[in-house]
């Protein structure tokens, strides 16, 4: 089977107009250990040198690090260096499935033995909302008696046809209402639509948060920079577990997909997240350089990333 | 029996009566304070009634209802009859209210711990993961004593037949204790006599088990815990329950921006420094409580708090998510969980409640709509509670099809004949009316359990719709009286005698809040001063003289941002409309009215501070501009009246107000103003110059003083002198500098040293000048000295800012992708 090992590097770098006399932070930086997935190495360096710093597991398993700067600044820059190892997916594009009623009825089943994880990622959250329109548009390739992977693949196909990537159409806040009506995103909008489609079908989803390799046209060098952070969905089906789709480039993600941590939506998992005083007009800069390594003889050192 | 009260009191089948049991039967718990209404002379009921409204207005007690800074104060309203409950029906419910305590407080453990009743399918994971009051940053975080709930509070209605049922439960800041205290203290004062002899419960050991369960749980420290009451700030509908509340219990009422967390632990910000906090307890909703964790856009909320109350370093009460419990989609599932968790039955039923969110509940709720009352799932909704039966065809279709759109946002709830009781026709002397009521009932945390308030808030549906009872729709209230066959346990907590040990003089813990809002407000109250005293005079001037384009005066107000900048070819026309617009306009920044907004807002968050006669005159002097003259002599006339208001505003504040830091910084604030406008004023008047300008005393208001040492004109020689040099006049330069010095090195003593060189090189400059060298038009050295001090009055202010102020900025939130 395929191993592939990457180094992602994830700079974010805040400049105020005036200073910054306390910063809080939360970090959705580090990749988590999936069954494809190994973290290698991972650090996040920090400048100005926080006075606080702790690192826990979140509700959903990610990992999560605070900060408190209480030094006076005016920049903030945050590096997150990972080495990861992701392993090619097995199975084959749209594993069997049973129908997504089926799936549907036995996760709204009341009564003993629910399945709670995937019901978590079953209802509104705080960027997605289920509306019926979002149904209606799913219900094209929700068939009746339809396989539930076939279905998702052929939904994510139908978004990908639909809509345009425009970087300038929306903002995190933009209603899904919205950008039904506009058809322009990105992926962090394509991946919050089609959650809503399935959700509203009431089908489990949830959004992943991670890097993406752009793979460099034949002959070019590769950008520094030109990668940036990425979001697709995945999908439960009792049985087989979650399964990932792209809306974005319409596939089914495979080594080229570096998962950071899930959630019910980008809220969830927001990459920083933060509280300050003062500051004034500031300008933000976010740089993903993703570079594909020579696997080394390293062994996972997955241990040292459990919280303290 | 005596007909006359009852003549116009509804007899009813319908409904429970709390007064009557049939016919003209009275029930015997009712007798004897039926008997007293019956025997009182109607000079005496007036009296009672006139008693009752003195207290509450003299209390201050009001209830806002809506978010405005001015006239929103609405008297609280309250009946002068108890409700009345005898001992073994007040045995049963405050029985079932310690149950329903106990086993929401175990539904929490359980839902932000193992989550073991969603395991065994109890509890649907819709109601919960479904829920946008479910905090998942708060699941797994240890409540110290294992308790979630410390104070719980249910909505309680008695149906025809006579049950009590829950209609709500309050589980995360329970509001109406404090009111019903307030209640207490008013209705028993009015029938004193009665409240003994009946044996009516007291309220206060119910507020000790409170403090002391807070204080309990609190961590470790090495003094007596630190308690704070945290409040949203003003605008809340509650306030005034928040700060009698804080005051009775002795905690001190902070908002948001006066906690800070560090090193994990929160600080109360205080001029002398930081003090650690113990306990909070909170009226502040779940969401709003930290930005970095739960909503990011809460801009008053204490960034860090969930962290610090994850690392056990603070209590909060009641715990960060509990709010989860007031959805009333929960309500159907209770007698199940209570079977599993308590091993008992539910002894007070809930009224029937289905979550739309079902599929199968929501079309079976579009069915029987005429007979539910369709509500918000979830309390962070602002969706309005909406009757089925009032609705015409077109609003139905409309509901429905929001229902339909949106269904995990409605629960629809069986409707509840509520139960009338009697009350007082404030219209009529001897008249008993008769309107719905509902019971809002109190439970806190006990080592031995659940302890239930003996009493209650009562609340009184209006006149025009029996089926609602909301203070926001006009509702009222009443005091609720438990009666016993025991002894009344008289324990209070209201000191009823001081020991000479226990005097409380002002000390430094003011919060560095309060203290800036006393700054500014002092800023303020002399900046309008300011304002109205350069308009008036120029106003006169125009009236008097038609031109006024090229006047020192008019230069002034354009400094200061009185006056646009352009107006050398303005048209008498232009001219009138811009100065009506100086003194009237409170969109215009720089306008006397939009000073006086920003003094009220000010003083609207001093309101725990300023008497109830400072916030009347600012209101009224607010109100006086509202409308706007057309004649430039009206115009006048209320500047007259802005200027004689300010003149009262500060006699309060020099007679009324203890001499603690908080006067101090206010006249700081005072001082630091009036230095920078007398300066710049002198300096533009010496610029022009020519002789002493007649408005120069005016704008001083020291006409009559130099009127009275002298008899000429006004000349340049006596007029720096009294204006400047002259000590003991309170408009002059040097009053205002060595005064600030003074305060300066007050508060040095208190704080430190405070950074002051540029002030103390400008007064001893002004203390050298000469009155054969200096007091003159063109001295140089005059100027200077002027000139340093106003510079070192802005740079004071910013010093002071920086020093004592600054951590009470407000934070703000921000994400990256």
């Amino acid at each position: 089977m395929k191993r592939l090992r990457y180094n992602v590097l994830h700079e974010t770098r805040y400049a105020y107009a005036r200073p910054v006399s306390l910063s809080r932070q939360m970090l959705h930086l580090t990749p988590r250990q999936t069954p494809r997935q190994i973290t290698l190495e991972h650090a996040v360096d920090i400048d100005p040198v926080p006075a606080e710093r702790r690192a826990r597991r979140d509700y959903f398993g990610n990992l999560v690090d605070s900060f408190t700067v209480s030094a006076a600044h005016d920049e903030l820059v945050v590096v997150a260096d990972s080495t990861v190892e992701v392993t090619g997916r097995e199975a084959a594009d749209s594993p069997a499935s049973p129908s997504w009623e089926h799936v549907r009825d036995r996760l709204h089943q009341v009564g003993p033995a629910p399945l709670l994880e995937p019901c978590q990622f079953l209802y509104a959250s705080p960027h997605i909302e289920p509306l019926a329109v979002l149904g209606r548009y799913a219900r094209l390739d929700f068939h009746r008696g339809r396989p539930l992977f076939e279905a998702a693949s052929a939904l994510m196909q139908r978004i990908h046809r639909d809509f345009e990537f425009d970087p300038e159409a929306t903002t995190v806040s933009t209603p899904l209402e919205t950008l039904l009506k506009e058809r322009r995103g990105v992926c962090q909008d394509f991946a919050h639509f089609m959650i809503g489609c399935l959700r509203a079908l009431g089908l489990p989803a949830r959004y992943v948060s991670g890097y993406l390799l752009t793979l460099p046209p034949p002959g070019k060098p590769r950008l520094i920079g030109a990668d940036a952070s990425h979001a697709w969905v995945s999908v439960f089906c009792p049985g087989t577990g979650w399964i990932d789709f792209d809306p974005t480039n319409c596939v089914q993600p495979d080594d080229q997909h570096i998962t950071v941590g899930w959630g019910r939506d980008f809220s969830d998992v927001t990459p920083m997240r933060g509280v300050i005083l003062g500051g004034g007009e500031h300008t933000i800069e976010v740089c993903v350089t993703v570079t594909p390594e020579a696997p080394a003889d390293r062994s996972p050192i997955a241990g040292a990333l459990e919280p303290d | 029996m005596p007909r006359q009260l009852l003549a116009h009191y509804p007899q009813t089948d319908t409904r429970y009566d709390e007064l009557l049991s049939g016919p003209w039967a009275l029930r015997p718990h009712w007798r004897s304070l039926f008997d007293t209404l019956v025997r009182a002379r109607p000079e005496q009921m007036q009296e009672r009634l006139s008693s009752m409204r003195r207290q509450i207005r003299e209390n201050g007690v009001t209830y806002n209802v809506y978010a405005d800074p001015r006239g929103v104060e609405r008297p609280w309203e309250l009946d002068a009859l108890p409700l009345i409950i005898p001992p073994d029906e007040w045995e049963q419910i405050s029985g079932a209210i310690a149950q329903r305590a106990e086993l929401l407080n175990r539904i929490l453990l359980d839902v932000y711990g193992p989550q073991q009743m969603l395991e065994e399918g109890l509890l649907p994971p819709a109601l919960i993961y479904g829920h946008s009051g479910f905090l998942r940053p708060c699941h797994g975080m240890a409540v110290p004593g294992n308790i979630h709930l410390h104070l719980y509070a249910a909505d309680l209605a008695r149906s025809p037949d006579g049950r009590w049922w829950v209609l709500n439960d309050r589980t995360q800041a329970p509001s109406g204790a404090g009111y019903s205290l307030e209640n207490r203290l008013v209705i028993s004062r009015i029938f004193s006599e009665q409240f003994r002899d009946l044996r009516v419960e007291h309220l206060a050991s119910f507020f000790a088990t409170l403090r002391d369960t807070l204080a309990q749980h609190a961590p470790q420290s090495d003094g007596p815990p630190l308690i704070v009451l945290l409040t949203p700030g003003p605008y809340n509908e509650t306030y005034f329950e928040h700060a009698y509340l804080a005051r009775y219990l002795g905690f001190p009422l902070v908002e948001g921006s006066d906690l800070m967390v560090r090193d994990g632990c929160v600080w109360l910000k205080n001029l002398s420094g930081l003090r650690r906090v113990h306990v909070i307890l909170r009226r502040l909703d779940d969401d709003f409580c930290d930005p970095l964790e739960l909503d990011g856009e809460s801009a008053i909320g204490v960034p860090g708090l969930v962290e610090a109350a994850r690392q056990g370093n603070v209590l909060i009460a009641n715990s960060l998510g509990s709010n989860l419990l007031e959805s009333g989609a929960l309500l159907g599932f209770l007698p199940r969980l209570c079977r599993r968790l308590l091993g008992e039955e539910l002894a007070m039923p809930s009224l029937a409640t289905w979550w739309c969110g079902e599929e199968a509940a929501l079309e079976d709720a579009i069915e029987k709509l005429d007979k539910l009352v369709i509500k918000p799932a979830f309390p962070q909704l602002r969706i309005q509670s909406v009757f089925g039966q009032d609705l015409d065809r077109r609003e139905r279709a409309a509901l429905i099809a929001r229902m339909r759109a949106r269904p995990h946002h409605y629960v629809a709830q069986e409707l509840v004949q509520l139960s009338q009781a009697p009350v007082w026709d404030t219209q009529h002397p001897r008249r008993l009316a008769a309107r719905a009521v509902g019971l809002r009932v109190f439970a806190c945390a006990s080592p031995d359990g659940y302890v239930v308030m003996p009493g209650g808030l009562t609340r009184v549906a209006s006149e025009r719709d029996a089926r609602v009872i909301a203070m926001q729709r006009g509702g009222s209230s009443k005091d609720t009286w438990v009666l016993t066959h025991g002894t009344v346990n008289t324990f209070s907590l209201l000191r009823r005698s001081v020991g000479p040990s226990e005097l409380v003089r002002a000390g430094t813990k003011l919060s560095s809040r309060v203290v800036e809002n006393l700054f500014w407000f002092g800023r303020y109250c002399e900046r309008s001063d300011n304002t109205a005293r350069l308009l008036r005079a120029l106003i006169a001037q125009h009236i008097e003289h038609g031109d006024i384009a090229d006047h020192a005066l008019t230069r002034l107000c354009q400094q200061k941002g009185i006056l646009p900048k352009d107006l050398d070819d303005a048209s008498i026309g232009d001219l009138e409309a811009a100065l009506r617009a100086a003194a009237l306009d409170a969109a215009q920044p720089g306008s006397l009215a939009s000073g006086l907004h920003q003094l009220s807002n000010v003083a609207f968050s001093l309101r725990e501070r300023l008497s109830i006669d400072n916030w009347r005159i600012i209101s009224r002097l607010a109100d006086d501009l509202n409308d706007v003259p057309t004649e430039l002599g009206e115009v006048l006339e209320r500047l007259d009246r802005s200027v004689l208001a300010m003149m009262t505003l500060s006699g309060f504040a020099l007679d009324g107000m203890t001499r603690d830091q908080g006067w101090r910084f206010l006249s700081v604030g005072r001082r630091i103003e009036r230095l920078q406008f007398m300066s710049r004023v002198l300096r533009e008047a010496l610029a022009d110059g020519g002789d002493t300008p007649d408005w120069l005393l005016e704008l001083a208001d020291s006409t009559i003083t130099y009127r009275s040492r002298y008899m000429t004109r006004p000349q340049w020689l006596p007029v720096i002198d009294l204006l400047v040099a002259d000590e003991t006049n309170p408009r002059s330069i040097a009053y205002q500098a060595l005064g600030l010095t003074d305060y300066l090195a007050r508060l040095a003593a208190h704080f430190g040293t405070i950074e002051s060189a540029a002030l103390s090189d400008a007064v001893a400059d002004m203390l050298a000048l000469r009155a054969d060298a200096d007091f003159r038009a063109g001295s140089p050295r005059l100027l200077a000295v002027l000139e340093a001090l106003g510079t070192a009055a802005y740079t004071l202010s910013e010093q002071l800012g920086r020093r004592f102020f600054s951590h009470a900025a407000t934070p703000w939130p921000g994400s990256s992708s």
